[in-house]
Protein backbone atom coordinates (compact mmCIF):
# COMPACT_ATOMS: atom_id res chain seq x y z
CA UNK A 1 0.00 0.00 0.00
CA UNK A 2 1.32 3.06 -1.30
CA UNK A 3 1.51 5.93 1.96
CA UNK A 4 1.76 8.90 -0.40
CA UNK A 5 -0.73 9.57 -2.63
CA UNK A 6 -1.05 12.36 -5.37
CA UNK A 7 -3.38 15.44 -5.44
CA UNK A 8 -5.84 13.72 -7.68
CA UNK A 9 -6.03 10.52 -5.38
CA UNK A 10 -6.15 13.00 -2.54
CA UNK A 11 -9.12 14.83 -4.03
CA UNK A 12 -10.62 11.39 -4.96
CA UNK A 13 -10.80 10.77 -0.79
CA UNK A 14 -11.66 13.89 0.13
CA UNK A 15 -14.93 13.81 -2.31
CA UNK A 16 -15.64 10.15 -0.97
CA UNK A 17 -15.88 11.76 2.65
CA UNK A 18 -17.54 14.80 1.50
CA UNK A 19 -20.87 12.47 1.65
CA UNK A 20 -22.68 11.82 5.06
CA UNK A 21 -23.38 7.74 4.19
CA UNK A 22 -20.11 7.68 3.41
CA UNK A 23 -18.27 8.48 6.38
CA UNK A 24 -20.68 6.64 8.17
CA UNK A 25 -19.78 3.48 6.23
CA UNK A 26 -16.32 4.38 6.94
CA UNK A 27 -17.00 5.22 10.89
CA UNK A 28 -18.48 1.77 11.05
CA UNK A 29 -15.27 0.05 9.13
CA UNK A 30 -12.84 1.43 11.56
CA UNK A 31 -14.49 -0.78 14.12
CA UNK A 32 -13.66 -3.92 12.16
CA UNK A 33 -14.66 -5.55 8.71
CA UNK A 34 -18.22 -5.74 8.14
CA UNK A 35 -20.54 -7.02 4.79
CA UNK A 36 -22.38 -4.90 2.09
CA UNK A 37 -25.65 -6.33 4.08
CA UNK A 38 -24.27 -5.59 7.61
CA UNK A 39 -23.16 -2.05 6.18
CA UNK A 40 -26.42 -0.96 4.76
CA UNK A 41 -28.06 -2.47 7.62
CA UNK A 42 -28.38 1.05 9.84
CA UNK A 43 -29.43 3.29 6.80
CA UNK A 44 -32.61 4.16 5.28
CA UNK A 45 -31.85 2.84 1.66
CA UNK A 46 -31.42 -0.12 -0.70
CA UNK A 47 -28.26 -2.58 -0.20
CA UNK A 48 -27.88 -1.11 -3.90
CA UNK A 49 -27.46 2.35 -3.09
CA UNK A 50 -25.16 1.49 -0.18
CA UNK A 51 -23.27 -0.69 -2.90
CA UNK A 52 -22.80 2.19 -4.82
CA UNK A 53 -21.40 4.23 -1.83
CA UNK A 54 -19.20 1.53 -1.35
CA UNK A 55 -17.70 1.57 -4.56
CA UNK A 56 -16.97 5.09 -4.51
CA UNK A 57 -15.00 4.26 -1.39
CA UNK A 58 -13.06 1.27 -3.15
CA UNK A 59 -12.41 3.29 -6.09
CA UNK A 60 -10.29 6.26 -4.33
CA UNK A 61 -8.80 3.15 -1.96
CA UNK A 62 -10.44 3.98 1.48
CA UNK A 63 -11.87 0.61 1.49
CA UNK A 64 -11.13 -2.96 0.12
CA UNK A 65 -12.90 -5.97 -0.11
CA UNK A 66 -12.02 -9.71 1.09
CA UNK A 67 -10.91 -11.89 -2.37
CA UNK A 68 -11.88 -14.87 -0.72
CA UNK A 69 -15.10 -15.59 0.87
CA UNK A 70 -17.84 -15.26 -0.85
CA UNK A 71 -19.41 -11.75 1.34
CA UNK A 72 -16.76 -10.35 0.12
CA UNK A 73 -15.96 -8.23 3.27
CA UNK A 74 -14.87 -4.58 3.55
CA UNK A 75 -12.73 -3.23 5.37
CA UNK A 76 -10.71 0.15 5.84
CA UNK A 77 -7.66 0.91 4.45
CA UNK A 78 -5.69 3.10 7.26
CA UNK A 79 -2.91 4.21 5.78
CA UNK A 80 -4.93 5.95 2.58
CA UNK A 81 -7.35 7.23 5.50
CA UNK A 82 -4.41 9.30 7.44
CA UNK A 83 -2.91 10.84 4.53
CA UNK A 84 -6.28 12.50 4.24
CA UNK A 85 -5.76 13.08 7.69
CA UNK A 86 -2.04 14.47 7.70
CA UNK A 87 -3.39 17.19 5.04
CA UNK A 88 -5.37 18.69 7.48
CA UNK A 89 -3.00 18.40 10.36
CA UNK A 90 -0.58 19.98 8.13
CA UNK A 91 -2.59 22.84 7.16
CA UNK A 92 -3.54 23.33 10.93
CA UNK A 93 -0.05 23.27 11.61
CA UNK A 94 0.68 26.15 9.46
CA UNK A 95 -2.06 28.29 10.05
CA UNK A 96 -1.07 28.37 13.62
CA UNK A 97 2.50 29.09 12.56
CA UNK A 98 0.98 31.98 10.91
CA UNK A 99 -1.29 33.24 12.85
CA UNK A 100 2.00 32.98 15.78
CA UNK A 101 3.75 35.23 13.44
CA UNK A 102 1.01 37.16 13.03
CA UNK A 103 0.39 38.09 16.76
CA UNK A 104 3.34 39.21 16.76
CA UNK A 105 3.23 41.54 13.94
CA UNK A 106 0.64 43.06 15.21
CA UNK A 107 1.83 43.81 18.68
CA UNK A 108 4.73 45.06 16.85
CA UNK A 109 2.60 47.22 14.22
CA UNK A 110 0.53 48.72 17.51
CA UNK A 111 3.44 49.09 20.05
CA UNK A 112 4.37 52.72 19.62
CA UNK A 113 2.27 52.75 16.10
CA UNK A 114 5.02 53.57 14.03
CA UNK A 115 3.82 53.73 10.92
CA UNK B 1 -17.94 19.79 9.59
CA UNK B 2 -17.05 17.23 7.45
CA UNK B 3 -14.06 14.96 7.84
CA UNK B 4 -12.48 17.24 4.63
CA UNK B 5 -12.48 20.56 6.37
CA UNK B 6 -10.25 22.65 8.74
CA UNK B 7 -11.44 25.32 11.31
CA UNK B 8 -9.09 27.43 12.81
CA UNK B 9 -9.60 30.38 15.16
CA UNK B 10 -7.51 33.23 16.84
CA UNK B 11 -8.02 36.40 18.88
CA UNK B 12 -5.77 39.01 18.06
CA UNK B 13 -5.15 42.40 20.40
CA UNK B 14 -5.67 44.37 16.99
CA UNK B 15 -8.28 46.54 15.21
CA UNK B 16 -10.29 44.50 12.70
CA UNK B 17 -9.25 47.16 10.18
CA UNK B 18 -5.81 46.39 10.87
CA UNK B 19 -6.01 42.80 11.12
CA UNK B 20 -7.93 43.18 7.23
CA UNK B 21 -4.44 45.34 6.40
CA UNK B 22 -1.95 42.52 7.47
CA UNK B 23 -3.88 40.03 5.50
CA UNK B 24 -4.19 41.83 2.24
CA UNK B 25 -1.38 44.31 1.99
CA UNK B 26 2.16 42.51 0.37
CA UNK B 27 3.86 44.79 2.90
CA UNK B 28 2.42 43.19 6.01
CA UNK B 29 1.91 39.28 4.13
CA UNK B 30 5.94 39.23 4.20
CA UNK B 31 6.25 39.71 7.99
CA UNK B 32 4.17 36.88 9.04
CA UNK B 33 2.93 34.42 5.89
CA UNK B 34 5.57 31.95 6.22
CA UNK B 35 5.03 29.53 8.59
CA UNK B 36 7.87 28.62 10.85
CA UNK B 37 11.16 28.51 9.13
CA UNK B 38 9.86 29.71 6.03
CA UNK B 39 10.39 33.43 4.73
CA UNK B 40 7.77 35.14 2.54
CA UNK B 41 9.66 37.66 0.50
CA UNK B 42 7.73 41.23 -0.89
CA UNK B 43 8.94 40.40 -4.39
CA UNK B 44 6.74 36.87 -4.19
CA UNK B 45 3.73 37.98 -3.18
CA UNK B 46 0.69 39.57 -5.90
CA UNK B 47 -2.38 40.59 -3.73
CA UNK B 48 -5.08 41.47 -6.32
CA UNK B 49 -7.94 41.89 -4.28
CA UNK B 50 -10.95 41.26 -5.73
CA UNK B 51 -13.26 38.32 -7.07
CA UNK B 52 -11.07 36.42 -10.05
CA UNK B 53 -8.28 38.63 -8.89
CA UNK B 54 -4.80 36.80 -8.29
CA UNK B 55 -3.22 35.91 -4.97
CA UNK B 56 0.16 33.96 -4.88
CA UNK B 57 2.64 34.40 -2.02
CA UNK B 58 6.34 32.18 -2.82
CA UNK B 59 7.36 30.77 0.70
CA UNK B 60 10.91 30.31 1.05
CA UNK B 61 12.85 27.93 3.40
CA UNK B 62 15.92 26.13 3.94
CA UNK B 63 14.54 22.39 2.71
CA UNK B 64 12.79 24.45 -1.11
CA UNK B 65 10.12 26.74 -1.57
CA UNK B 66 6.50 26.41 -2.05
CA UNK B 67 4.38 28.85 -4.38
CA UNK B 68 0.83 29.17 -3.35
CA UNK B 69 -0.87 29.93 -6.70
CA UNK B 70 -4.81 30.95 -5.62
CA UNK B 71 -7.73 32.74 -6.83
CA UNK B 72 -9.79 35.10 -4.65
CA UNK B 73 -13.35 33.70 -4.80
CA UNK B 74 -14.84 36.66 -2.21
CA UNK B 75 -13.32 39.83 -1.32
CA UNK B 76 -16.07 41.98 1.50
CA UNK B 77 -13.76 44.44 3.19
CA UNK B 78 -12.86 44.14 6.11
CA UNK B 79 -15.14 41.12 7.49
CA UNK B 80 -14.39 38.05 4.38
CA UNK B 81 -11.96 36.95 2.19
CA UNK B 82 -11.55 33.78 0.39
CA UNK B 83 -9.41 32.31 -2.48
CA UNK B 84 -8.89 28.92 -4.14
CA UNK B 85 -6.17 27.26 -5.02
CA UNK B 86 -6.83 25.26 -8.26
CA UNK B 87 -3.93 23.51 -8.59
CA UNK B 88 -5.16 21.53 -4.94
CA UNK B 89 -8.45 22.16 -5.12
CA UNK B 90 -7.78 24.02 -1.31
CA UNK B 91 -10.95 26.80 -0.47
CA UNK B 92 -10.06 29.13 2.35
CA UNK B 93 -12.35 31.16 4.19
CA UNK B 94 -10.89 34.14 6.60
CA UNK B 95 -13.98 35.14 8.76
CA UNK B 96 -12.85 38.60 11.06
CA UNK B 97 -15.52 40.10 13.70
CA UNK B 98 -14.66 43.14 15.28
CA UNK B 99 -15.16 41.69 18.61
CA UNK B 100 -16.13 45.10 20.13
CA UNK B 101 -13.12 45.31 23.03
CA UNK B 102 -10.60 46.78 20.35
CA UNK B 103 -9.83 42.86 19.00
CA UNK B 104 -10.73 40.93 16.31
CA UNK B 105 -11.33 37.10 16.10
CA UNK B 106 -10.44 35.66 12.88
CA UNK B 107 -11.62 32.06 11.61
CA UNK B 108 -9.95 30.21 8.82
CA UNK B 109 -12.05 27.63 7.22
CA UNK B 110 -10.51 25.27 4.82
CA UNK B 111 -12.14 22.70 2.75
CA UNK B 112 -11.00 20.23 -0.03
CA UNK B 113 -12.93 21.32 -3.07
CA UNK B 114 -13.54 18.10 -5.19
CA UNK B 115 -12.48 18.43 -8.73
CA UNK B 116 -15.88 18.39 -10.16
CA UNK B 117 -17.03 21.82 -8.21
CA UNK B 118 -13.79 23.86 -9.01
CA UNK B 119 -15.00 27.26 -11.10
CA UNK B 120 -13.92 27.16 -14.58
CA UNK B 121 -12.64 30.96 -13.62
CA UNK B 122 -10.23 29.80 -11.12
CA UNK B 123 -9.02 27.15 -13.15
CA UNK B 124 -8.35 30.19 -16.01
CA UNK B 125 -7.22 32.41 -13.20
CA UNK B 126 -4.44 29.89 -12.05
CA UNK B 127 -3.57 28.89 -16.01
CA UNK B 128 -2.89 33.18 -16.53
CA UNK B 129 -0.73 32.98 -13.05
CA UNK B 130 1.22 30.85 -14.14
CA UNK B 131 2.15 32.43 -17.70
CA UNK B 132 2.77 35.42 -15.70
CA UNK B 133 5.16 33.61 -13.39
CA UNK B 134 6.99 32.43 -16.09
CA UNK B 135 7.31 35.94 -17.59
CA UNK B 136 7.80 36.86 -14.22
CA UNK B 137 11.02 34.71 -13.29
CA UNK B 138 12.18 35.51 -17.16
CA UNK B 139 12.48 38.85 -16.00
CA UNK B 140 14.60 37.90 -12.64
CA UNK B 141 16.75 35.48 -14.47
CA UNK B 142 17.24 38.89 -16.90
CA UNK B 143 18.23 40.42 -13.82
CA UNK B 144 15.33 42.91 -14.59
CA UNK B 145 13.42 44.27 -11.37
CA UNK B 146 9.73 43.64 -11.88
Amino acid sequence: MATTLDDERLDAVFAALADRTRRGIVARLSEGEATVSELAAPFAMSVQAVSQHIGVLERCGLVSRGRHRQTRPCRLEPEVLATAESWIEESRRTWAQRMDRLEVHLARLQDGDQR
Amino acid sequence: MSADELVYRRVFRAPRELVWRCLTEPEELAQFWGPRGMTTPRDGIVVELSVGGRFETLMVGDSGSHLMVATFTEVVPPVRLAWVEPATGVHTTGTLTDLGDGSTEVVIHQRHVPEPMRSPEARAGFLTSLDELEAHLARLTRGERP
